[in-house]
């Protein structure tokens, strides 16, 4: 639905990058990889968080 | 054992990401500086909420989850294990509810990171509440580990024996961690692409542990300094040391 | 920290340490091994697979002193060691 706030298997906190990581790889033409290296998100534990999610707050919130 | 003599030196350093090599240690001592990191420096996180009003799609547990795992800054020298500290939030939508609109009654205890969102809010929702973060070590709950993916590896010294054949094959030879070469030189394996053949290329190479030298990774997630951690992780057990040794000599 | 004598003759001991784990109590047999005196040192935090018992225990053998003794002295020694290391952290 949101964005985990850490990474499960780490514990790093990965919350803070998502919007970035969105406008920047999703609604824009980034290369994904490229975008987390530079967000210094490198362990691919937590690369998975960011590549794997999709944001559910506009899907569910009619239901309310 | 009072030749005890350390030898510590910072390999990259950052706020909160380091990797210091340590002379000197026994492979248990190592271990336990490791184990005291993860799980006995304690740091504060939010432990109870109190919603006022929850109208997110998201229900209250879902909300104090994430609350729970947004680090907060904790100078340890004010505090003790158990203290708390009380937090509010209050949004209304449409918009996000970020960490950094959380608001503390104790300006040195407040989110480490302003940006991890909380809870999305759409038109007419609102989320107001009260939270309680408490001091507590990693070993009561994750969320309190203020280390975050704390490692360490022996140092490996590199020694080259002479050179390779002329018509063998270059074989890749990688290698994680930190090198010591012949010079005494400290090198990041990162530096040549983990891969020995890199640096030495059609040498013949021996690679062995330097006993007692230990490079530590350290994290933090942004509520502890790594220095402080380090100091921190040491200090308990010096700490647990001493009650032993006031105890066992009544 | 809490200390329960099980056992204890003059140069053997059998000591519980409630409230620890593997990360004092190796480092505490790793010092006790490099204590003069000490002939073996150990501990175990599921003796016996007891159910339910899952406070370490320290077993100390020494050649002829108090085992407490070495214990103490075993811990005078991690004192030691983490100042020292310490020091050399603020240092560094």
């Amino acid at each position: 639905m949101m964005i985990p706030v850490r990474c499960f298997t780490c514990g790093n906190v990965i919350g803070e990058h998502w919007e970035e990581f969105k406008a920047r790889a999703r609604e824009g033409d980034e290369d994904p990889g490229e975008v987390l290296d530079d967000l210094g998100v490198d362990r691919h534990c937590c690369r998975r968080m960011m590549v794997s999610h999709r944001d559910l707050v506009d899907v569910v919130s009619p239901y309310q | 054992m009072s030749d005890a003599d350390f030898d510590v030196q910072y390999i990259e350093r950052d706020d909160r990401s380091a990797r210091v090599l340590i002379r000197g240690l026994t492979p248990a001592f190592a271990n336990g500086i490791r184990r005291a990191m993860i799980a006995d420096v304690p740091t504060f996180s939010i432990d109870t909420v109190r919603f006022v009003e929850n109208s997110s799609v998201m229900f209250d547990e879902m909300i104090g989850l994430r609350l729970g795992l947004v680090p907060l800054t904790t100078p340890l020298d004010e505090f003790e294990v158990g203290d708390e500290v009380t937090l509010a939030l209050d949004v209304e939508g449409p918009a996000t509810a970020y960490s950094g609109d959380i608001e503390t009654s104790e300006p040195m205890v407040e989110p480490a990171d302003d940006n991890v969102p909380i809870i999305e809010l759409k038109e007419g929702q609102r989320i107001e509440l009260e939270a309680d973060a408490v001091l507590d070590t990693g070993k009561e709950h994750a969320k309190h580990q203020g280390g975050v993916s704390v490692g360490y590896r022996h140092l490996q010294h590199v020694t080259v024996d002479g050179d390779r054949g002329e018509f063998d094959e270059d074989e890749t030879n990688v290698l994680r961690g930190v090198i010591e070469t012949e010079d005494g030189d400290i090198v990041p394996t990162a530096a040549f692409d983990h891969d020995l053949s890199e640096k030495y290329p059609g040498k013949e190479l021996t690679v062995e542990d330097v006993p007692g030298a230990f490079v530590f990774h350290i994290e933090t997630d942004g509520s502890l300094s790594v220095e402080e951690l380090l100091l921190r992780a040491i200090d308990t057990i010096e700490e647990r040391a001493d009650e032993l040794h006031t105890k066992v000599s009544v | 920290m809490e200390l329960r004598v099980i056992e204890k003759t003059e140069e053997e001991l059998r000591l519980e340490i409630a409230g620890e784990d593997h990360t004092f109590m190796n480092v505490l047999k790793g010092a006790l091994l490099e204590t003069d005196d000490v002939a073996a040192a150990t501990y175990d935090v599921n003796p016996e697979q007891s159910g339910g018992q899952t406070d370490p225990i320290l077993t100390v053998k020494t050649e002829s002193g108090d085992p407490l003794d070495a214990v103490g002295t075993a811990t005078e020694a991690i004192n030691e060691k983490t100042t020292a290391l310490a020091d050399a952290v603020k240092a560094a």
